[in-house]
């Protein structure tokens, strides 16, 4: 379709072109732009741009649906209804969690589900949230309607926080953790803490809706927003890209990031038409509904392929698996008689209850620490020492250095075998106790009990779930493997000294942390 | 494209500026490398973020501001030298003298001091703010390059009244107030003085007269700045322009309404000196009444209006009445004729009988710059000038340059002030009796405190609250008086350029010169659409009390439309008369759902292409009214909204576009649309929404699902020949197209 701009260079007055350059408008006349930088530009996007093929947003019926303003709003809407729901009967339902549809639904099959979506599809969880849905609604003051007018103060989030990148949410990720651990939340436990840790989220959430623009919440303080992004990268669907990436650079208003009539600009800091992973792809469908050029479409890929095919990787990812890495493995240590013991020990020293912060903090920081000291060990190992890292940026996340160029392909490498952990941290809870989500929700109805077949009823008994749980984490480490085989062949072999050993050192350490957590798995016999 | 190149800057060598970029939210879109004037910004490659020499920077934070992320920071001083200062005159002795007060640069090295202070950026903002769009980086590079014939020849392409505007144009909350330097916080380029340099240099050229008569007439009323400008671009592409005025010398407000001391008579004459001698013909002290455009209309082939806003607005005060009160259109006239005669006004002059001693005491209602032009004129006939404003001074619109000036020579301006009533002996006015009034924000109304009143004797009082449209004139005209509007949404190249951004700068009085510049374009290109059958509207008699520039920049709108579209007397009415001229810009507009209405709509633009026309197809948010305004045949299309049988018609998009429509006489029109189930009367909706705005609907048609390439072919196929000569007609065959 012809673009605004061709346009107005169509209606020029014929007998104008050789007074006006050619236009009718003298300002578009006066503006002289630069031509936009294209040097690198394909090495920088060929191996990340998704096959043209594979755009479902050229089929008529999704295009309908992705244009429509309502498609967000009724994702959004029954998960608004469901987290609602479990505030209200988390406070005024059973005590017993099991039977409380609140914590039923929401650590027996929810957690699980998000797992499931992030792994297959990437940010499928935040283009339906609805904490983020919430906080969204309130801010735009309208549920689906393009309005003009923000309520709240709109900030920019300050450079020196925004500058660590996605390091915020994994901050969160680690308190929510912790209360979460502290309180025995997801045990389930009391009801009540799960409604009050929801309306947490949700209150922090609006907070920040109003005080700050667009999705800053969602993009660096979402507890979640690392930890999809990460784990997401495995996923299936590329997100919101160019169809053709000259018409983005020539576009003249970026309308998907500005916004225009018919849709906000990209609530996620993200361009389509610079978007190498779906890393900050919120799948809201804003960008698809301004483009004034309809070309940008929503693309599938092969499964991790934003694991393995970005070309600039990220340190604050890396960072991030290292450290979500080191909290899983807690979880797993901490359902341990080893960590019980250590625990107790160090509670009754210091007067602290369960988990200790010490041994919370020390664990999660030493396992992400030797992650660090590992990628030390292979640069100086197999590090080429006739190369300089040229420094191109002074902030946190533009620095390089010999360390970062090893340390950020070993991490990205092991995203599966995190991605797998986490996924498999779930199935005790899923497998033993979702089919009381029945009794749950007729225990609303005052027609559910404990003494319900289906309250007792499991899917799998320990040993079955254990063999589940290792079969996903055999899987994950099969991803990582794969990924770190081919990361590394691109990224270490260039700046080491023998390209085959990093390759295979890369492919080791996932085999080792697949092992660790296989182990883990085996011991913990199936513990939720 | 013409690249700009990167300016060599005079600036000083012992600051720096730090330019960070967030690379997290940087997404390389590269809105600020393309549009930074020091080519201080690139893209890096390899991680396709921006990255910045800072050895370039010079602070002007244009990057900032363009960033759609906010993803940059500028920190440190602008680096600029300091604005060369332009003189201002202040007359030894006020009374008698007409000399102008303010001066441009007198030297070339001033001139080119200031000129290397412009950043030349590829996205002026000036330009934007300009509202005539002036393409101020382009003339002021001539200006560098000692050629001001280049100069004017890029000055002709927007304004035809240089040496005008640059006296007159309240620069601070136009160009300057737009340049980047403003926006950054700083002192902008003194745009308004080079130009003024350039036209006091060089003289401005006369309308260069199209060797070949372009067989058009038309008739414009009125000969203020917006009769001027059409006059002078009809006259340049051959037409044959007749000007209407009804006072006894043309030029309008330019004559009457701006005193000497601001506009010289030599200046204000220069227009009107060369249109005539380029064979404009002028009528003077002819009025046009509502009963004469009809006649003009049969005459003519278009008929512009620029007859002005002259009627004074008068305060509904008891004593206003009285002797002695008049409006200030009258009291400057009677003063620039005395001025110019060397002669004195008798009721002001100290030595006329029955004058007190310090000369009469002129109350003048009001502290624009029409009130200060009557005040300063006061002092110059030897009289004392008080001016009320019931505003408080931090909102008043007044100019700071024209308050200071009129203070500096002597006016008493008094904000924070209104007149309750005029007191007199039964026949002439001998006092005023003012109240306090409190005004706490901008938008809120002054409060009036009439417990605390004081009384002024005074001999005279001149109304300059300002003018209205004379509604007689050209009664029932759609859309007239036009208001102007921001959009809701407005243009995304202008927020892109970086003229929205806040906060508004301090030099242009903290005022948001992004959405005044927004607004003023509204109107210049509301000035295009064509009011009624031949007859355009411009100037002040559109929008009300405006600007010189503004004035000019619609008239010459407006004669551009009038060139596009060639209207002929000969073929208006009954549709007799030779056939219209052929549709050269097609503009196929669709609101499509699912894409089937956007597939019609690119079938029929595939059929309009043959024909040699440009055909564009946008979607309906992209149709603006600045694209419907150069376009000459609309093609509009939606899909079919509603519930099988019960509210079907346009979509919601469709009809809300219908409902906002300007005028659009003289368009032609052809509607389409794409139905399930069954249109029922889309398309009779759409035809008659568009007949009640003026367009002529040519055809219309509806479409089924099936064959609906082919029968959107056929269509496009009919309004080609029913609009293009020697196209065949064909068979419409499936297609339920209904001619009109």
């Amino acid at each position: 379709m012809t673009t605004l701009a061709d346009a107005e260079q169509a209606v020029r007055e014929p007998d104008e072109p050789a007074r006006t350059g050619g236009s009718s408008d003298p300002v578009v006349t006066a503006v002289r732009l630069r031509p936009p930088e294209r040097r690198g530009m394909h090495a920088r996007f060929d191996s990340t741009d998704p096959n043209p093929g594979w755009d479902v947003a050229r089929h008529p019926k999704v295009a309908r649906l992705l244009r429509n303003r309502r498609f967000q709003f009724m994702l959004i809407l029954p998960n608004q209804i469901v987290f609602w729901a479990v505030i209200l009967l988390g406070l005024a339902g059973t005590v017993v969690p099991g039977l409380n549809f609140g914590t039923a639904i929401t650590w027996y099959l929810w957690f699980c589900l998000v797992f499931v979506m992030m792994v297959v599809v990437g940010r499928a969880w935040c283009a339906m949230c609805p904490f983020g849905g919430f906080g969204e609604w309130v801010q735009r003051q309208a549920f689906w309607k393009r309005t003009q007018k923000a309520l709240g103060l709109g900030l920019k989030l300050p450079e020196p926080v925004a500058r660590y990148g996605f390091l915020m949410s994994v901050v969160s990720f680690l308190v929510l953790t912790w209360i979460e651990e502290t309180f025995n939340i997801a045990g389930p436990g009391a009801p009540h803490a799960t409604s009050w840790m929801v309306v947490g989220i949700v209150s922090s959430a609006l907070v920040f809706f109003l005080a700050f623009e667009r999705r800053t919440f969602c993009r660096y303080v979402c507890p979640l927003s690392a930890l999809i992004g990460t784990v997401g990268a495995m996923g299936s669907v590329a997100g919101f890209r160019t169809r053709d990436r000259e018409v983005c650079l020539s576009c003249e208003t970026k309308d998907c990031m500005r916004g225009s009539s018919s849709g906000y600009g990209c609530p996620w800091y993200t361009w389509p038409g610079s978007a190498d992973s779906n890393l900050a792809c919120g799948l809201c469908s804003e960008c698809y509904k301004s483009c004034p050029s309809d070309n940008i479409g929503l693309f599938l890929q092969k499964p991790m392929t934003s694991v393995v095919a970005p070309t600039r990787r990220r340190f604050d990812i890396a960072w991030a698996v290292a450290v979500l890495w080191g909290l899983v493995v807690f979880q797993q240590v901490n359902a341990t008689n080893v960590y019980a013991s250590a625990d107790s020990w160090l509670n009754r020293n210091l007067h602290m209850r369960y988990p200790d912060p010490l041994d919370y903090v020390g664990i999660i920081a030493a396992v992400a620490l030797v992650m660090g000291g590992i990628a030390w060990l292979v640069q100086r190992a197999l590090g080429r020492r006739d190369l300089e890292f040229a420094t191109p940026g002074r902030n946190y996340l533009d620095r390089t250095s010999r360390f970062r160029a090893f340390f950020v392909p070993l991490m990205y490498g092991l995203i599966p075998v995190v991605g797998a952990d986490y996924f498999a941290r779930q199935l005790p809870k899923f497998f033993s106790h979702v089919p009381r989500l029945v009794p749950a929700v007729g225990a609303w109805f005052g027609a559910g009990s404990t003494h319900s077949p289906l309250y007792s009823y499991h899917l799998l008994e320990t040993t079955g779930i254990v063999v589940a749980q290792v079969a996903v984490i055999g899987l994950g480490t099969l991803g990582a493997v794969f990924a770190s085989w081919r990361i590394a062949g691109r990224d270490l072999a260039s700046i080491s000294t023998r390209p085959g050993v990093a390759r295979v050192t890369a492919v080791g350490l996932a085999l080792a942390c697949g092992v660790v957590a296989g182990v883990l798995y085996i011991a913990m016999h199936a513990a939720p | 494209m013409t690249i700009a190149p990167a300016p060599e800057l005079l600036v000083p060598t012992d600051a720096s500026t730090s330019v960070t970029v967030l690379s997290d939210r940087c997404a390389g879109c590269q809105e600020c490398v393309v549009r930074c004037p020091t080519e201080a910004l690139t893209i890096d490659s390899s991680r396709w973020v921006v990255v910045a020499d800072e050895s370039l920077c010079v602070g002007c934070r244009q990057c900032v501001r363009t960033c759609p992320f906010s993803a940059i920071t500028v920190e440190g001083p602008s680096l600029v030298t300091e604005r060369t200062a332009v003189r201002t005159v202040e007359p030894e002795r006020l009374e008698g003298d007409d000399s102008e007060t303010r001066r441009g640069f007198t030297t070339w090295e001033d001139a080119l001091a200031e000129a290397s202070r412009c950043l030349s950026c590829p996205d002026p903002t000036c330009v934007r703010g300009c509202p005539t769009h002036n393409d101020i980086p382009s003339f002021i590079r001539a200006l560098s390059a000692r050629d001001l014939d280049e100069a004017h020849r890029v000055l002709r392409r927007t304004t035809v009244l240089p040496d005008v505007c640059s006296r007159v144009c309240d620069q601070a909350v136009q160009c300057e107030g737009s340049c980047t330097w403003s926006l950054a916080g700083g002192a902008p380029v003194a745009i308004g003085a080079l130009e003024r340099f350039i036209t006091e240099h060089a003289p401005v050229p006369p309308p260069a007269r199209a060797e070949e008569p372009a067989g058009l007439d038309v008739a414009v009323v009125g000969s203020g700045p917006a009769g001027i400008a059409a006059a002078w671009e009809l006259a340049e592409a051959g037409a044959r322009v007749v000007v209407y005025e009804k006072a006894d010398r043309p030029g309008g407000l330019l004559d009457w309404g701006i005193p000497d001391f601001t506009l010289p008579s030599a200046v204000a004459d220069r227009p009107w000196a060369q249109l005539q001698a380029a064979g404009v013909e002028l009528r003077c002290e002819h009025e046009v009444t509502s009963e004469d455009i009809e006649g003009l209309l049969g005459t003519n082939d278009a008929v512009v209006l620029a007859y002005g806003a002259g009627m004074p607005v008068t305060p509904r005060v008891p004593g206003v009445e009285l002797e002695g009160v008049e409006d200030a259109s009258r009291f400057l006239d009677r003063a620039h004729r005395a001025l110019l005669a060397g002669t004195v006004l008798p009721e002001l002059d100290a030595s006329a009988e029955g004058v007190r001693a310090g000369g009469a005491v002129v109350l003048v209602l009001g502290a624009g710059n029409t009130a200060m032009d009557v005040a300063r004129s006061v002092r110059r006939f030897g009289g004392q000038a008080i001016c009320i404003d019931w505003m408080d001074p931090r909102f008043a619109p007044v100019r700071p340059d024209e308050l200071d000036e009129a203070r500096s020579e002597g006016v008493d301006v008094r904000f924070n002030s209104t007149l309750l009533r005029l007191e007199g002996d039964g026949v002439r006015v001998r006092s005023a009796v003012l109240a306090r009034t409190r005004q706490e924000s901008a938008a809120r109304r002054p409060e009036v405190l009439e417990s605390e009143t004081s009384v002024v004797e005074v001999d005279r009082v001149v109304l300059a609250m300002g003018y209205r449209i004379d509604p007689s004139v050209a009664p029932g005209l759609p859309a007239v008086p036009f208001v102007k509007t921001v959009e809701e949404y407005p243009d995304r190249r202008w927020i892109g350029s970086g003229i929205l951004a806040n906060p508004a700068p301090t030099f242009a009085r903290s005022l948001p010169v992004g959405r005044l510049a927004l607004a003023r374009e509204s109107a210049r290109t509301n000035a295009a659409f064509a009011r009624g059958d031949r007859l355009w509207i411009a100037g002040d008699a559109l929008v009300g009390p405006s600007t010189v520039v503004e004035a000019m920049a619609q008239g010459r709108r407006a004669a551009r439309s009038i060139l596009a579209h060639r209207p002929s007397r000969a073929r208006s009415g009954d549709g007799a008369g030779p056939r219209p001229v052929e549709p050269k810009r097609v503009v196929v507009v669709v609101d499509s759902l699912g894409g089937k209405t956007r597939s019609a709509g690119e079938a029929i633009s595939r059929v309009l292409e043959g024909t040699g026309a440009s055909v564009s197809v946008l979607r309906i948010q992209e149709a603006t009214a600045p694209v419907l305004a150069d376009a000459d045949l609309v093609v509009l299309g939606t899909w079919t909204e509603g519930l099988v049988v019960a509210n079907v018609g346009p979509s919601r998009a469709v009809r809300a576009f219908l409902d906002a429509l300007p005028p659009l006489h003289g368009m032609r029109a052809a509607v389409f649309c794409t139905y399930g189930f069954s249109p029922k009367g889309t398309t009779a909706i759409m035809r008659n929404a568009l007949e009640a705005h003026g367009a002529e609907v040519v055809a219309e048609a509806a479409f089924g699902a099936r064959d609906l390439a082919r029968r959107a072919e056929e269509f496009g196929e009919q309004v080609k020949s029913r609009l293009w000569s020697g196209s065949a007609s064909r068979t419409s065959g499936g297609v339920r197209a209904v001619a009109r």
